[in-house]
């Protein structure tokens, strides 16, 4: 371990590092572009290199990209990655009262926070883990996604009416495509084009990026404030860590888990920590008004997600993500194998993906913090040329999912959804949590029924699917229950008036 | 940063235009025979694009730009190819970018035997006849593993486990996708029946069986050897035995009637001219016969062989024939 440290600490390694942390981070902050596709993109490059260089400069793109989603979530709720949603619910509104710098520095504070975490667990706990995750089969994934679900209907701060119709709104945009149980094609209506569904990456810049670019560009010119200078005083103290320590641990550790079962990545990871922080918080009104432990809990879990999902990948050669399988292929063309015998056979290149992530997440303090100043500056820049930008941004990286111009119109079609909901002031929080769980969801339910011939009552043997669903009944019927029980206390008390 | 595909794609273009207002003048002013031939001749003035349906990093994309970069390492065509990767819808994504590119050769495909599920399927919206064959450049098989301490050693235990017990154990497959098809040929041919429970990737395969939620899975051979502990093989599909594991019985030699030799598959829209296609089947010969890139290929658990554009076609309508009677029984 002390050696793969060694090799990272190589000069060429330390600047790939570097050049990979910075314009992932970069390309995370754009609306549009994601680590995934600048992974992907980079990945040909990665051919002429050494094994070690690639994977560290890979590394720290993945790092950087996640991390970087968090400046454009706050700054203009255009999440700048998927797992970045949440960052938005509380970010948001925290710039909007002028507290767009702390907001970031907590971000970047919980991203290292995240990151370092679950480094720990990456470092010290590998197998144990990687074999643990593994005994979740489609039941637990199911019932962890419901869990999540129900955690989540009442995230719409209001009306509970309209959370649930944004909720079932995002569902319904979810179902077509091909049947993830049957492969055959549903409800795509003979078009060629909606077999592979709405596409997560253009639905969410509709939804969130068009759709606040078509606002503001609606909206009378108004006058903004004066533009501020960045406050000389650091916007984060040590005292902070007594306040926020809980939460980004719990987050963190939330995240990793996540990040450990392959299929659900950094978005699902930050939903959960950002709904279960919630859940135990004292003050849940709160939630989604510029409430700091939202942005703690959502960027620490995102973070903490990506070490995660390292895991089964170099200890058994099972990716956790889209963007872990691209890794996987980086490994394979080096003639590299990962699984249980990367360790034997290229102990470097296995060590070397732990110690060049720590070493990425410390280069993405180091970049942010210098930065966070000058990139809350960001704000100021004059509408009309910063939308205009990221709407080609927009435009460039949906085609770029998958080089087909028919996610360019899809992502401007959502646009028009979006600004649909927030007109009739939808949330659209809930609707792209439906959107993105209830695939989830139906997939592992459907594989639990296949694999137990239908039998629905196969969830008994099946402890931690049990324990999930419990928590789930309990979110759901717990307000009720504290209603119900406050309403008769306060019958009583009336009846004595 | 932007990547050199890129910017190769984009000055692609821009030559492409000019190509193509070439083309025109040279259409134009001389409209016989011959001038077609002299075009074939100069193939190709521009770069080739390549398409690739899937996202990068799996065996479709890393052997096509491995072979890619070998044909230009070599100079074996005056133009690099350029690999474009096209994900989504059972191939439907990237034969739409192949039919757009046109039928002139400059816009070709990668695939494998995967296009004749999704024909066979009835999704994408092709036939075979929407292509032109121009060879496979090797290819490989999977194989059907369990987990070590699975009390089967062999498959003819399996097979009489599940004769003694029908439906009694869980296959993880994709409704529709290779592991189920292929799974489905030998359990027809065996007269045995499994549950299924869905995995849409070879992570969720090897993740459901190592964790005991899945009984039995199906592998790439290559990547059988990635996971190298905790699992055992019982068959494998290839027409001859792996020389990677030499004990490993097929399932021709067991008796049963089902095998899977995947190929690297290049495709040309229909109605690409036959010079064009020769010239680019000339270059990948070349390449698959390259030391270099057949100690990949035996690396990676892959054969490296060539097999023209016609017999290649009459191999995979052979295939399709086999597979529709697999799919038919689904419907």
């Amino acid at each position: 371990m002390f050696d793969a440290f060694l090799v990272v600490f190589h000069l060429d390694n330390l600047l790939l590092l570097l050049a990979g942390t910075a314009v992932g981070i970069v390309v995370g902050a754009i609306p549009g572009l994601t680590a995934t596709m600048l992974i992907a993109l980079t990945l040909p490059m990665t051919f002429h290199m050494e094994a070690v260089n690639a994977v560290t400069l890979l590394i720290g793109e993945y790092v950087g990209g996640i991390s970087g989603g968090l400046i454009t979530a706050i700054l203009l709720r255009m999440p700048g990655t998927p797992s970045s949603i949440t960052t938005t619910f509380d970010g948001y509104p925290m710039a909007q009262t002028g507290r767009a710098e702390r907001a970031l520095a907590l971000g970047i504070m919980a991203s290292v926070a995240g990151g370092i975490i679950s480094w720990g667990f990456l470092a010290g706990m590998s197998p144990t883990l990687a074999h643990f995750a593994l005994q979740f089969g489609p039941w637990e994934y199911f019932t962890l996604v419901l869990m999540a679900l129900f955690m989540l209907a009442a995230l719409a701060s209001g009306s509970l009416v309209k959370g649930l119709l944004a909720a079932a709104i995002g569902m319904a945009f979810s179902l077509p495509g091909v049947d993830s149980s049957l492969g055959s094609a549903r409800l795509t209506f003979g078009s060629d084009t909606l077999l592979s569904g709405f596409g997560l990456l253009p639905v969410l810049i509709g939804v969130f990026a068009i759709s606040q670019i078509l606002r503001e560009a609606a909206e009378p010119k108004k006058e903004k404030g004066k533009a501020r200078l960045p406050d000389r005083k650091l916007p984060v103290h040590w005292s902070d860590a007594k306040v926020h320590g809980m939460n980004m641990l719990r987050s963190s550790v939330l995240g990793t888990w996540i990040g450990l079962l392959p299929g659900i990545g950094g978005n699902v990871a930050a939903l959960v920590a950002y709904s279960t922080t919630r859940q135990l918080s004292k003050e849940k009104e709160k939630f989604g008004t510029g409430h700091e432990p939202g942005v703690v809990a959502s960027e620490s879990a995102n973070n903490a997600a990506i070490g995660g999902a390292l895991i089964p990948l170099i200890t058994m050669g099972i990716p956790g993500s889209v963007t872990e399988a691209i890794l996987i292929g980086a490994l394979t063309i080096h003639n590299l194998q990962p699984g249980p015998l990367l360790f034997q056979n290229s102990p470097e290149i296995a060590y070397g993906v732990i110690a060049a992530y720590a070493v990425a997440n410390v280069m993405m303090l180091i970049l942010m913090w210098g930065t966070v100043r000058y990139i809350a500056m960001i704000a100021q820049i004059p509408r009309a040329g910063l939308l205009g930008a990221i709407l080609v941004f927009c435009v460039i990286g949906s085609y770029a999912v998958n080089n087909s111009f028919s996610d360019v119109w899809i992502m401007m079609a959502f646009g028009l959804v979006g600004l649909g909901l927030e007109l009739a002031k939808v949330p659209l929080g809930p609707f792209v949590i439906g959107f993105v769980l209830s695939p989830i969801a139906e997939e592992q339910l459907r594989a639990s029924l296949m694999m137990s011939d239908g039998d629905v009552w196969a969830i008994l043997h099946r402890p931690y699917a049990l324990f999930f669903l419990a928590i789930a009944v309990l979110t759901l019927f717990y307000p009720m229950i504290i209603d119900l029980l406050g309403r008769r206390g306060g019958k009583t008390e009336s009846a004595n008036v | 940063m932007f990547n050199l595909t890129r910017r190769r794609a984009i000055s692609g273009t821009i030559r492409a235009v000019a190509g193509a207002i070439v083309s025109l003048a040279v259409a134009s002013t001389a409209l016989t025979a011959t001038s077609q031939a002299a075009l074939a001749d100069d193939f190709p003035t521009k770069p080739i694009k390549v398409i690739v349906p899937y996202k990068p990093g799996g065996r479709t994309d890393v052997v096509a730009r491995m072979i890619a970069d070998k044909i230009q390492q070599k100079g074996w065509l005056e133009q690099p190819l350029v690999i474009v990767n096209a994900d989504g819808g059972a191939g439907a994504n990237a034969f739409g970018q192949l039919k757009r590119g046109g039928n002139d050769g400059y816009t070709i495909m990668h695939w494998s035997h995967e296009l004749l599920l999704s024909v066979a399927m009835g999704l994408g919206g092709f036939q075979l006849d929407d292509f032109k064959s121009i060879g496979f450049t090797g290819g490989g098989s999977p194989l059907w593993a369990v987990r070590e301490d699975a009390p089967y050693k062999t498959l003819n235990e399996l097979i009489d486990h599940l004769k003694k017990e029908p439906r009694s154990l869980v296959e993880a497959v994709a409704i529709g996708s290779i592991p189920h098809i292929v799974g489905a040929m030998l359990e027809k041919s065996a007269g045995v029946e499994t549950r299924y429970v869905t995995a849409n990737s070879n992570a969720d395969r090897l993740r459901l069986l190592l964790g005991g939620n899945a009984d039995i899975a199906l592998f790439a051979a290559s990547e059988f050897m990635r996971q190298g502990e905790n699992l055992r093989p019982l068959v494998y599909f290839g027409n001859e035995r792996l020389a990677a594991l030499p004990d490993l019985p097929t399932a021709k030699e067991l008796g049963y009637d089902a095998s899977w030799a995947n190929p690297n598959w290049w495709l040309a829209p229909a109605g690409t001219p036959d010079d064009v296609v020769k010239k680019i089947a000339g270059a990948l010969e070349k390449a698959i016969n390259d030391p270099e890139i057949a100690e990949y290929f035996k690396n990676n658990t892959l054969e490296p062989y060539w097999t023209g554009g016609d017999e290649a076609m009459d191999q995979s309508v052979a295939m399709l024939a086999s597979l529709k009677s697999i799919t038919d029984t689904l419907k």
